[in-house]
């Protein structure tokens, strides 16, 4: 019968040593030197578990700089710029692209692509009600998105040549995608040369580089997935 | 138990183990063992998870047939069926989360064996989080938040709910009374909403086709776009929508009577071909565009 | 810069938030971190990457729960991950979600031994005896009696129930009583093995 008490009380331990004293609990306690035992025992755990909080340290400086690192590497951390003068449309923009590819898990290459997009999402959305200015337009959009062409064809062929060949299906797959999607860029392109105005045309040019530069970051993952 | 299959339970076989050595059944440990050596047929694991309530299931896979399905347990239940024995299937809980993945054995696995197909059952406000490269995904019943991106795997999700961000390259995807908020794209992979009962759908792929077959809901937001192929939609009399429509340079088809549009964010685009309108009260807003694709607008059967 | 502004610029890729969140939870994750697996080096690893979790999901904070609660659950993952890799003990795993078996007491002779703890308890012999916990004792251990957690905290970092969190640390508690109740009663008979010795008494 005591050990029923006891077995009893113990499962109430836990509200015991929180502070909560049933008569019927209390009775026992003052009666039973064996849970009087355990409860000492767990208050001396637990006192000398709370002291360890004075003991706390900070990491050491090295693990913040090999995140920093990491975090660089990944593209998650953009370098500081001075504050630019840029259209609401165009910083809000910017700002979205930004957040939507510290979403995307990407490879060591793909933290170009960031700044590639941020960039871009900058020239082509400029401000909407600025007078039009078909050639200022145009070459505007020159200027930004031929060297952004070739900074993401220079990707790809570096990411295919890193690619290991996991299943070659699949990687086909990617990349008749991606020939695909570089088809859509030189329509888009085209069309934003005939009317660099047309502000539909640019947002297609827009998503058709966000496009490729995630498939260029899958094909880029698939070597890394290895299990 | 079938015969060439071998179903173990995790959890209960320690269990199983010990009072098995204890009595005379001690020797049909041994006979499970021999059966899962000696059978050609393909390996069948069962796993049963305990859960609370939302609890968050991950698959990792390369490539294979993925069923999920609600049930009314607080459990999740895992079936994989590997293609080989080059692959492994590794199902960890850690705390109200289940993750499941596909791992490979050696480095020269070839991609033929690098599959495995899931059954999986899930309390019905699951979050789930699928990554299939291939093969199929197939969702019903579940109305937790789901994320699945696949590359040529077809998507196929039926009475579900909540948040669903669906992501494939060419897989398509198919959307049958869902509800929630949906969010999908692709590059080249084609999709069908049907019947759905939510009211913010976002869908966009390059050269796929996309079907929207149901009720534009009140205060529903709808925004369908491609770069090339069809978009159709099809509606009802009964429906009451503020409508947008824009083809570059393909056409629009439109059998709806639209009132012109009073609204002061429209403006008539200067550049292809477009229509805007209110049909009804204008209750449900429905963006459709297309860089050369045509748009259908068509009278529900 | 307070929290919510370093979270809200950290989202955006700035680099000064990102250090600034760095730097006002790194003490207590690294704590976790080092008390769980007991190795400096590890503890590092195990903190960096931690917080490459946090960063690289940033973005989908919406603050539905308390910062430190969401980066606390993740650490506690990425230790447990660690932990279940290294020893692939699943058992202990499991035992935080499947109910109980046997009953809340305590599994040896309620006599007990005649040793009592209180004094005989240092950091070492305590820190030896919470290393031998499983790893899901060990957590709600370390989250509420070293950390300072509350069940219900415990409970969203663990993705558990507030009863599950109660009754992991009644579990993990009376593990660690017997456990340096073991470790005693081992001093107890090396010291008398050595005066016996000592003293040149036959055995």
């Amino acid at each position: 019968m005591a050990t029923d008490r006891c077995k009893d009380f113990l499962g109430r331990l836990d509200s015991w040593i929180a502070g909560e004293r049933p008569a019927e609990a209390k009775a026992h306690f003052r009666d039973c030197a064996s849970c009087q035992a355990v409860v000492e025992d767990l208050n001396a755990i637990q006192i000398e578990a709370r002291s360890w909080r004075q003991l706390e340290s900070e990491a050491p400086e090295r693990v913040w700089t090999a995140l920093r690192a990491q975090l660089e590497q990944e593209g998650l951390i953009r370098a500081e710029q001075p504050e630019r003068e840029a259209a609401p449309v165009a910083s809000s923009l910017a700002d979205w692209l930004s957040a939507v590819f510290a979403r995307i898990p990407r490879p060591a290459l793909a933290g170009a692509y960031l700044s590639i997009l941020v960039a871009l999402g900058f020239a082509l959305s400029g401000p909407v009600n600025q007078p039009s200015n078909e050639a200022k337009w145009l070459e505007g959009t020159r200027v930004v998105s031929s060297p952004i062409s070739a900074q993401l064809d220079n990707f790809e062929q570096n990411t295919s040549l890193a690619n290991r060949d996991r299943n070659p299906a699949i990687t086909a797959s990617l990349h008749q995608n991606l020939a695909i999607v570089d088809n859509y860029i030189s329509l888009c392109e085209k069309s934003v040369q005939e009317e660099p105005e047309n502000e539909v045309a640019r947002d297609y040019l827009y998503s058709a580089y966000k496009q490729k530069a995630d498939l260029l970051a899958q094909i880029g993952e698939r070597g890394e997935n290895v299990q | 138990m079938s015969t060439g299959y071998l179903v173990l339970t995790r959890s209960k076989l320690k269990r199983q183990l010990k009072k098995q050595l204890k009595t005379a059944g001690a020797l049909a440990v041994p006979g499970l063992l021999l059966c899962s050596a000696v059978s050609a047929g393909p390996i069948r694991h069962e796993e049963h998870f305990k859960v609370a309530a939302h609890p968050i299931i991950t698959i990792h896979n390369p490539e294979g047939l993925i069923t999920v399905k609600a049930w009314t347990k607080a459990e999740v239940m895992v079936i994989s069926m590997p293609a080989s024995n080059a692959v492994e299937v590794d199902s960890e809980q850690m705390g109200n989360r289940v993750d499941v993945t596909t791992r490979a054995l050696s480095d020269s696995v070839s991609p033929s064996d690098m599959k495995a197909d899931f059954q999986i059952n899930v309390p019905e406000d699951a979050e789930l989080q699928i990554h299939n490269d291939a093969g199929s995904v197939t969702v019903s019943n579940v109305t937790g938040d789901m994320n699945v991106e696949t590359v040529a795997a077809g998507v196929d999700l039926e009475d579900t709910s909540g948040y669903l961000t669906v992501k494939t390259v060419g897989g398509s995807f198919q959307c049958l009374r869902c509800a929630g908020r949906i969010e999908v794209s692709s590059i080249t992979g084609s999709f069908k909403l049907i019947d759905l009962k939510s009211t913010r759908v976002w869908a966009q792929t390059s050269s796929g086709n996309i079907l929207f077959n149901g009720q534009f809901l009140p205060n529903g937001t709808y925004s369908l776009k491609n770069y090339s192929g069809i978009i159709e939609v099809r509606f009802s009399p009964a429906d009451s929508f503020d409508m947008s429509a824009t083809s570059l340079k393909g056409k629009v088809n439109n059998e709806a009577k639209l009132t012109p549009s009073t609204h002061e964010h429209h403006f008539m685009p200067r550049w292809g071909n477009a229509l805007f309108g209110t049909f009804n009260q204008g209750r449900a807003k429905v963006e459709l565009t297309s860089f050369d694709g045509t748009i259908n607008i068509l009278k529900r059967d | 810069m307070p929290e919510a502004e370093a979270i809200r610029l950290a989202q955006q890729g700035n680099a000064p938030a990102f250090e600034r969140l760095y730097r006002l939870h790194n003490r207590r994750v690294y704590s976790l971190c080092l008390r769980m697996v007991s190795n400096t080096a590890e503890a590092e690893d195990l903190t960096q990457e931690a917080f490459l979790q946090l960063f690289r999901k940033i973005a989908t904070f919406r603050g539905e729960s308390a910062f430190s609660t969401w980066l606390h659950r993740l650490a506690v993952n990425v230790v447990l991950m660690r932990l279940r890799k290294k020893s692939g003990t699943e058992a202990s795993l499991d035992e935080m979600t499947e109910p109980d078996e046997e009953s809340g007491g305590p599994r040896r002779d309620f006599g007990g031994p005649d040793l009592r703890l209180s004094g005989s308890i240092d950091r070492v012999n305590l820190q030896r005896a919470v290393e031998q916990l499983p790893p899901g004792y060990k957590s709600v251990f370390v989250l509420h009696d070293v950390q300072g957690y509350e069940h219900n905290e415990i409970a969203k970092i663990m993705e558990c129930s507030i009863g599950n969190s109660k009754s992991q640390l009644h579990k993990a508690r009376m593990r660690l009583r017997e456990l340096l109740h073991e470790a005693l009663r081992d001093k107890a008979r090396e010291d008398r093995k050595a005066a016996s010795e000592g003293s040149g008494g036959e055995d």
